[in-house]
Parts: structure tokens; sequence; C-alpha cells
């Protein structure tokens, strides 16, 4: 680490953006979700995003409850729909700097359509997805990122469905920015996050969280330590420039800034039609 | 030394993945084969991923039977890495052996054993000067230095080979003509240069006066830092991920499922137990103690005793 880095990592304290009589949060014990936040709340302080010119965007699930411990601008939506919220806010409040938090769930399966729609208008915000892989508040049913033959409340034989590849996804519908990154990674996701921030347009991350009390433990992948590290593990960092390990790792999902283009971002679509009315 | 007053002449490169071993090796090896030498040549390599130690065998002579240079009979030991030729010095003639290094330090990651806080690495602490003064002949450069000055690190390992060609009686034309097969076409011209500027770097040098000193990674002061780690009970899930990923292995969980820390002086302040506590129950707090003399600190002194 820099110099520069040690510094910020002395100076960021996350309960300064923290709403402290909420605490402690409702997440359960070893839940992914705190380690994404704090990549989220230092990604902030270090690009000097002042909290009254954020407005955080939650839907519904586990990740939508962070939104309510964030000392700032923060919306509670429907289910499904952050994005199209956070449009709507982003097109009337162009100030503001919007972050959607969003899961698997509410993103990729009630929310799909409203994603691919955002990516295809490339709307300047940041949407966050906490992929743990499962509905966690409701009780562990099977989401669309539920990996092949793992047990839930739902799929008690183990789930026989294709799995969803979210980034594959916004980068075809047209997402600019598209990035994933594992939440043990706290320095390496701060600074993804960062990236996503500083990019002009709609920037995608897919955070990989763990899910340990009610899809870790029925599919016996262990405690949250373990979990962590079995996602780390069977991740390599895009950049990682060894292609010759890659046939060694068949199944490792890659992270870092997997697509990044130049498109233009909506609001240099409709500028001619905001001159004419 | 001329090369027809002994049977076989040995020559030893070693270094570490990446710096040019083998191109060395193949240089001199083909030299000698279109000299009319029997030429044999022994390498590991395939370290050049991880940085591990590369090292090449180099033999020549009238008849070479055996590829491997018999302990302690090499004639020449060309050192890439310092740390890398102090390893091998066992193997150099003591009597008439020459020693070529570069005094650039590499330092692997195990010589960097205490994770405290700017700590001294474990890295060979023999001065050029020492080292010349024990083998028969020595040239000890910051070739990686000069390297930089010329434009590319990457020849450092051709100014070593312009170092060792003096050893040898073979004229200036015949190394560049063989250097020129062996790198890309683009740097043809910045390989011969860095070449001469070896080869003409012996004859102004002074042996074995020739001290280049090594250039400290740390500064000789060393900050020490205290670190606390400030806990909040009533956050704390007992999750137990600070405590499993603690490289120092100093937390616990206590009979409430609440972490505390029985062993504060193992801290390093490395920030894994704050940055991976979903719960935000653990802050650390490091602050400046002040400078103290590299060496003279407790955990240095530990260090040696262990």
């Amino acid at each position: 680490m820099s110099n520069q880095q040690h510094i910020s990592a002395e100076e960021f304290d996350v309960r300064d953006y923290m709403r402290l009589e909420l605490f402690p949060h409702f997440l359960c014990p070893g839940c992914g979700h705190g380690m994404a936040l704090r990549a989220m709340m230092w990604a902030l302080y270090e690009n000097n995003i002042s909290m009254d010119k954020l407005a955080v965007v939650c839907g519904i699930g586990c990740s939508g409850r962070l939104g309510a411990y964030i000392d700032s601008n923060t919306f509670h939506t429907t289910h499904g729909r952050p994005l199209a919220f956070a449009t709507g806010l982003a097109l009337a409040r162009p100030d503001l700097h919007v972050v959607v938090i969003t899961g698997d769930g509410d993103c990729l399966a009630i929310g799909g359509n409203h994603l691919i729609h955002a990516c295809r208008r490339n709307v300047n915000m940041t949407c966050l997805m906490l992929n743990n892989e499962v509905y966690g508040m409701t009780g562990g049913q099977v989401s669309p990122t539920t990996s092949k033959d793992r047990y839930t409340t739902t799929t008690p034989y183990g789930n026989r469905e294709p799995v969803f590849d979210a980034c594959k996804l916004a980068e075809a519908a047209g997402a600019g920015f598209v990035g994933r990154e594992v939440t043990m990674q706290v320095p390496t996701l701060k600074d993804l996050i960062k990236q996503a921030f500083d990019y002009n347009g709609f920037s995608f991350v897919e955070i990989i969280s763990d899910c340990t009390e009610v899809f870790g433990r029925k599919n016996q992948l262990g405690e949250s330590a373990e979990m962590i590290l079995s996602q780390k593990a069977g991740t390599r960092p895009d950049s990682y420039g060894n292609k010759v390990d890659e046939p060694f790792h068949p199944n490792a999902l890659k992270t870092g800034v997997l697509a990044m283009t130049g498109r233009p971002e909506y609001r240099a679509h409709m500028q001619p039609f905001k001159k004419e009315g | 030394m001329t090369t027809t007053d002994r049977k076989i002449t040995n020559v030893l490169i070693v270094g570490v993945g990446g710096q040019g071993v083998i191109m060395v090796s193949k240089v001199l090896a083909l030299l000698c084969q279109r000299q009319g030498f029997e030429v044999k040549q022994s390498e590991v390599h395939g370290m050049a991923k991880r940085g591990g130690a590369v090292f090449s065998h180099v033999r020549f002579g009238s008849a070479v039977h055996s590829p491997t240079i018999p302990e302690g009979e090499a004639d020449v030991l060309v050192a890439l890495e310092w740390a890398e030729g102090m390893r091998w010095l066992e193997q150099l003639n003591p009597e008439t052996g020459t020693f070529i290094s570069d005094t650039h330090k590499i330092v692997p990651p195990f010589a960097c054993r205490n994770r405290s806080e700017n700590q001294a690495e474990v890295y060979s602490r023999e001065t050029p000067a020492e080292i010349i003064g024990k083998v028969a002949q020595g040239y000890a450069l910051d070739a990686s230095g000069i390297a930089t000055e010329l434009g590319n690190e990457r020849v450092a390992n051709t100014i070593l080979l312009g170092i060792l060609s003096t050893v040898f009686d073979f004229d200036e034309d015949t190394w560049t003509n063989i250097i020129a097969k062996f790198v890309p076409k683009h740097s043809i011209d910045l390989n011969k240069t860095a070449f001469l500027t070896g080869r003409n770097w012996v004859k102004t040098a002074t042996i074995p006066d020739v001290i280049a000193p090594i250039e400290s990674v740390t500064s000789s002061q060393t900050q020490t830092y205290s670190n606390k780690l400030e806990f909040t009970p009533q956050w704390c899930k007992g999750c137990d991920i600070c405590v499993r990923m603690c490289p120092e292995h100093c937390l616990e969980l206590n009979a409430e499922q609440v972490v505390i820390i029985p062993r504060p002086n193992d801290c390093t302040g490395c920030r894994i137990c704050e940055w991976l506590c979903p719960d935000y129950a653990i802050k650390l707090h490091k602050t400046a103690l002040g400078t103290f003399p590299q060496g003279a600190d407790s955990s240095e002194i530990k260090l040696d005793a262990g």
C-alpha cells in the first residue's frame, strides 16, 4: 500500500457515515453485505462525494435494507423498481450522485426488465448488485443466480436451472461500465466502486456476497470465513495477465473491470430535444 | 585468464526469474561453439513467473563430458541479483574464480517475515567490499541502475555480459554479433551500447576496490507504530471472520461470542479484521510512536534470536 492509501485507511471511519442509533444492524452474523457497504462508503469518502449530494436508492431484500443505515438521502422503493426510480431521480436532479443498491432477486428476477432498460438508456448512475445467490430475507428461496445443484427451500432436490450471469447481461444490454468483485477484497472492491463512480454513464458492479444463514448452512458451505475464502478462490482477476492459467481454472469467475465503453450518456441523446422545448 | 590454459572453463550464471539468465548463458554457449569448443549447458528455469531462482551452468573446452559444474570449481560466477550471488558463492573456485554481480536487490517475500510496519527485511547483509575482498577477482556494480540510465532496466544482463566478456579473449565484434541474434530487433542497438558500457566499465574501474553501495530499500530509520484495536462489543455478532482471518492469530471470541484481543502485542496493524468486520465493530487506531535506528527496535532483535 502506498502512503496515501495508509492515510485514507486510517482517516476513514465507516461509522462517521452511518445512522448509529440503528446499530447493530439487522444483517445476520457474517453477512457479506456489511463489507460491501463499507467498501461503498470508503469509495465515496475517497472520491470526496458529500453526503448531501448523495442519493441512495434501494430495493427490497437484505440489500435493500442497507440504505437505512447510511446517513444520507436514502430511498426504499418497491420490489425490483429501484433502477426505474433512480432513472427518474437522476434525470430530475443531475446534481445528485445516484447510487442504487440492489440484490440478485431484486435486480435480476422481478427487476430484470428495469435492469436491461437502465443499461440500454445509460443514465449516469451506479448500480451495486449484491449477489448472495438466494432470497435471504424471505427465507431462502431460489434466485436467478443460485448455482446449479444448490439446495434452497424451493429447490429441495437441488437447483436444476441455469445460472444468470448478471455481468454478461448488463454488458450485452449496453451498460457502459461493468465490474465484478467479491466482498472479501474490500480495498480492491473499493477501487472498483471508485472507478464506477467516476464513470459517466450507467455503471454496473456485481458484488459477490455470502449468505451464511439460509444458503451456506443448507448447502454445507461452512461458516462465513470459509464462504468468503471459497468465493475468493473461485474468482480470477481479469487483469491477472496470465492467460496460460486459464485452462487450470475453467470455472473461475472473472473479477475486476469487465467492460468499459465510451457510449454517450442519456442526457447527450436528450440534449437536442431540450433546446427545442 | 585464457581459455587455453585449462581443459574446461566453467561459468555459472545465476539470478531470479525474468532477468535474462538464460539469454546470457545462450550467448556464451553459442559464442564458444562458434569458436570451436565443445559446449554443454544445463539450467533450471521456469521460476520466472514466481520470481524464483534461476541458474545456468555453461561448460566449454576441448572435450566436456558432464553438463554440471563440480562444487567449488566455477571459474566465473555471474550473479544478476546480489543475494543469488551470495547463495552460489560456494560454487566459485576460491583461488582463481571471478565473481561478477549486480548489486541491485530483489527482495523475496520470505525475507519480510516480520509483518509489522516498516520492518527491516532479512536480506543478505554482506557488503560488496567484503565479498570482493574474499574472492580472487570481483566486480560489483549497480548494473540495473546503469541500465535504467541507458533507457531500459532489462539490459542489465547485457551490461554484466560485457563484464563477463573481459574475462575471456574473444573479440568485441564476435560478442556483439552473437548478442544481436538473441535480443529483439528493436533493442539491438541498446543492447550493444549496454554491452560496451559493461566492457568499458572494467577498464576504468580499479579492481578490487570497486564498491558499488547497495541502495537500501528501507531508510536507515524505522518508523514504529502503536496499533490499538477499538471494539464495539454490543455490535459484534460473533461471526468469527476476524478471528479466522487474522494473519497473526491474535483475536479470539470470549464466552459471550464477542471478539477480544488476548495478544495485543502481536497485532501488526494490517487492518484485515477492520475491513472484513461486517458489523463495523472493529476500528484500528494506528499512531506513529517515533523513529528508531534500524535494527535497534525490539522486534528486530527478537527476529535475530529466533
